[in-house]
């Protein structure tokens, strides 16, 4: 991976920011790798680390992130695949 | 054959189920009926009396616990009997067949008030007694219910289900994905009601040893967390059976969360209340507890 891949952008900050506050994570918010697994390996979240993810997205962003969602593999396959899914949506 | 399939699952080692067999012995089982098919059990539970010393090992150490005195053979022979003839059960009951079974419920309101509430609830059930019969009845009443369990269980479960009543397949919902309790929290908001089997591991590492049967065991705090997250209340659900063809179902609304997130002392509190609870169910229909392994391990 290059070091230029391994760098949050600002939105991603932002979002590191708000997963670690909710969940309590101990790994500081520009540390986490943005293409790192967020669920199981990796950062390993657990399926209720996801729920209190999907509950703040909602609140924060205005996205629902729904589980009928064919592609949520995609989604939650790194805090980036996350962002990116999240700023195509976001209203306002 | 049949027997042995149906022996196969109740010790919980999905990896020696055959689908093809599973399926037989279901068929097998509405075929000849409910009092033919009893018979098979006893063979069956004698020759896991003899040919399964783990399956003994950990009954006998439960027995001893919940009967306050040491187990004899005749009494492990009788939970494995209860177990079988739960499970037999669970497929007349998946069969529409409620009326072969004399059931009374206590603590219905219990759910009536979560209903007029609006929304649904988490169910906190145990490896303990029927789940399928609080399941009948809530589908014979109109309500959604959905059972959450592992993935590769649910895999299983839904082939047999799909063999008994392919329309119930989808009451299932698999744990271990990233979404699943996001589609627990969806359908919660649609008024379904979603059965959590809380006595064992819950998809994380987050378990809480807590007193039950005079030893410290573990329990999993996830499912008291979902509903601290949801904003749902607590409410146990009990299928006990009571021999013959009857069982008694038992909810009771053990706790509402505080508005407040975060309240690790509400959790704590929520899910001693729902072990000791589970404790004292256990004592009073002790062959009703279907877990066969070192619980207290």
């Amino acid at each position: 991976m290059t070091t230029e891949n391994a760098m949050l952008s600002p939105p991603e900050a932002e979002l590191a920011g708000i997963i670690v506050e909710t969940l309590n994570l101990e790994i500081p918010a520009s540390e986490i790798d943005p293409e790192m697994a967020l669920y199981g390996e990796g950062l390993g979240l657990d399926s209720i680390d996801m729920l209190e993810i999907s509950l703040v997205v909602s609140q924060r962003y205005g996205v629902k992130l729904q589980a009928d969602d064919e592609s949520n593999a995609d989604i939650f396959r790194s805090l980036r695949s996350l962002n990116q899914y999240i700023q195509t949506r976001r209203v306002g | 054959m049949n027997e042995k399939i149906l022996a196969q699952e109740w010790l919980d080692r999905p990896e020696r189920g055959s689908p093809k067999l599973l399926r037989f012995g279901i068929w097998l089982a509405l075929r000849i009926g409910r009092r033919a098919a009893r018979l098979f059990l006893y063979p069956v539970c004698l020759y896991f009396l003899v040919f399964s010393p783990a399956a003994i090992c950990w009954s006998r150490e439960y027995l001893t616990r919940v009967l306050g005195r040491g187990a004899k053979s005749a009494d492990i022979f009788r939970h494995f009997l209860t177990f079988a003839g739960c499970l037999l059960d669970r497929v007349y009951l998946l069969n529409e067949q409620c009326e072969q079974f004399d059931i009374v419920v206590h603590g219905e309101e219990a759910l009536l008030q979560v209903e007029a509430e609006g929304g649904g609830c988490v169910l906190f059930g145990a490896h303990f007694g029927s789940f399928e019969v609080p399941r009948a009845l809530g589908r014979a009443r109109q309500r959604q219910i959905s059972l959450l369990m592992y993935e590769e269980n649910a895999k299983k479960i839904r082939a047999a289900l799909s063999a008994i009543n392919p329309l119930l397949a989808t009451e299932v919902i698999g744990l271990g994905r990233a979404d699943s309790l996001i589609l627990v929290a969806e359908r919660l908001a649609a008024g379904h009601f979603i059965g959590v089997l809380a006595d064992r591991n819950f998809d994380s590492r987050d378990m809480v040893r807590c007193e039950f049967l005079g030893k410290a065991a573990a329990f999993p705090r996830g499912p008291f967390r979902v509903a601290m997250l949801l904003q749902r209340p607590v409410i146990l659900m009990a299928g006990i059976y009571r021999g013959g063809n009857r069982y008694e179902v038992f909810f009771e609304r053990l706790a509402m969360p505080p508005e407040r997130k975060g309240s690790e002392a509400w959790l704590d509190a929520a899910m001693r209340t729902y072990v000791s609870r589970l404790e004292h169910y256990c004592r009073e229909a002790p062959y009703n507890w279907f877990n066969f392994y070192d619980f207290w391990a």
